[in-house]
């Protein structure tokens, strides 16, 4: 398999950088994989799994979203936070996917942020569902 | 005899204001580290996603954003970001300076310059002298949090879509190592498109899940956000550099001086001994004659 070369990074520090042979990402319209001279593209990434194949073995990361470009087997991808797999705190991740549901089921839907809740809810939902797949 | 009790009293005081220099340099050096950590972490992502906005921006192209759109520059903002505590050496004082310099050139030009002001320093500098201050945030160095950033981003954003100026620049210290600091003047909006002019055949051939506007909206609040976290890292560490060197050379000065004063005290003590010992003898000798 060719590889091409991926980076990743956040606003805290990179988090990735090296030749790869695939990987998939969370785009806006589902999750799509990445190989040796993909189209060019720019996308979304909404929160979601992301699974990079190097040397033959996959590493899974959790991300809540961000913006990807692909170039000339150039991939570059910026995102808002990511998380290894195995740092998922699962205990943590669902407190606040519980959090987030209670906060949607209160009646008074003016009282809050419906929004803020979904993602936030949808956000731990991934990392919990990343951190089981291990 | 005085002066003797003098010299030992200027002695003690240097030793204790020393002692003080030589703990703040320490100080600033632990905090160094981890503020220079963060913005090398950082600026990759601010790297980036202004390379990303690049490829999404091609030359002579019309997009409506009112971040994007160049208008005549009637009013500018100007972003000056100095620290909260002095003891820094020159680092607020050439900042100051650039910015005054920056100021006078557009009043030359027949424009008006209002400030942002982050950090004490400046703000004390800039509002006892009349200058028009928009806002100002003090205190946000220690314990830097992105919800500082994304605050000031967010007032600053605000003024511009409300046209209460058509252009905005940031100065600040660039951290770029230990010992030096560079002072930067950056165009913060609208978001200078003449030096991201990218070939329209290269920017077309790509594929976009979303419109181009929508992933521009999507990236552009993000670009800014990251630009003044960046810059606010930057100033932070530029600071703790400064201040570390200034800390230092006041301690070697302090140490100098020391060594100054030992010997002047030897000297006065050395001459107040002989003093009383011609005392002592001349009085045997007018005894003995």
């Amino acid at each position: 398999m060719k590889e091409f070369y991926l980076e990743i990074v956040t606003p805290v520090k990179p988090r990735f950088k090296g030749e790869v042979t695939s990987v998939i990402l969370p785009g806006i319209k589902g999750e799509f994989q990445v190989l040796f001279n993909h189209a060019p593209v720019i996308t979304d990434l909404l929160p979601g799994r992301i699974i990079i194949r190097q040397n033959n073995s996959d590493i899974l990361f959790a991300t809540s979203g961000g913006t990807a470009q692909i170039k000339n087997n150039h991939v570059t991808v910026l995102l808002d936070t990511l998380e290894n797999a195995s740092e998922i705190d699962i205990n943590r991740a669902s407190d606040s996917a519980n959090r987030a549901k209670e906060r949607l089921s209160i009646n008074n839907k003016e009282k809050i942020d419906t929004a803020r809740a979904e993602a936030s809810l949808n956000r731990a939902l991934v990392r919990i569902k990343v951190a089981k797949s291990v | 005899m005085g002066t003797l009790r003098d010299t030992k009293r200027r002695i003690s005081g240097i030793q204790s204001t020393q002692k003080i220099t030589r703990a703040m340099k320490m100080v600033a050096s632990a905090k160094l580290r981890r503020a220079q950590e963060a913005i090398i972490n950082a600026r990759p992502y601010a790297k980036e996603i202004s390379n990303l906005l690049e490829s999404l921006i091609w030359e002579k192209d019309i997009i409506n954003n009112i971040f994007l759109e160049k208008k005549e520059v009637n009013k500018v903002l100007l972003v000056v970001v100095t620290s909260d505590k002095g003891l820094c050496g020159s680092f607020n004082t050439n900042l100051i300076k650039e910015a005054v310099r920056i100021i006078d050139e557009y009043k030359g030009n027949r424009k008006e310059c209002i400030l942002y002001c982050i950090g004490r320093k400046g703000y004390d500098y800039f509002s006892k002298r009349g200058y028009s201050i928009l806002n100002y945030r003090i205190g946000i160095f220690s314990g830097l949090k992105n919800e500082a950033a994304v605050r000031i981003v967010s007032e600053i954003k605000n003024g511009f879509k409300e046209e209460k100026y058509e252009k905005v620049e940031i100065i600040y210290n660039e951290f770029k190592s230990v010992i030096q600091q560079k002072i930067i003047k950056e165009q913060y909006l609208p978001i200078n498109l003449e030096k991201r002019a990218n070939s329209k055949e290269e920017s077309e051939s790509f594929i976009f899940e979303l419109s181009r506007e929508e992933i521009l909206n999507e990236i552009l609040p993000k670009h800014l956000n990251s630009q003044i976290w960046r810059v606010l890292l930057e100033s932070n560490a530029a600071e703790l550099g400064a201040k570390m060197t200034a800390m230092e050379n006041a301690t070697s000065n302090a140490q100098e001086l020391i060594r100054a004063l030992k010997i002047k005290y030897n000297k006065e003590r050395q001459a107040a001994i002989t003093k009383e010992l011609i005392e002592v003898v001349s009085g045997a000798n007018a005894l003995k004659g």
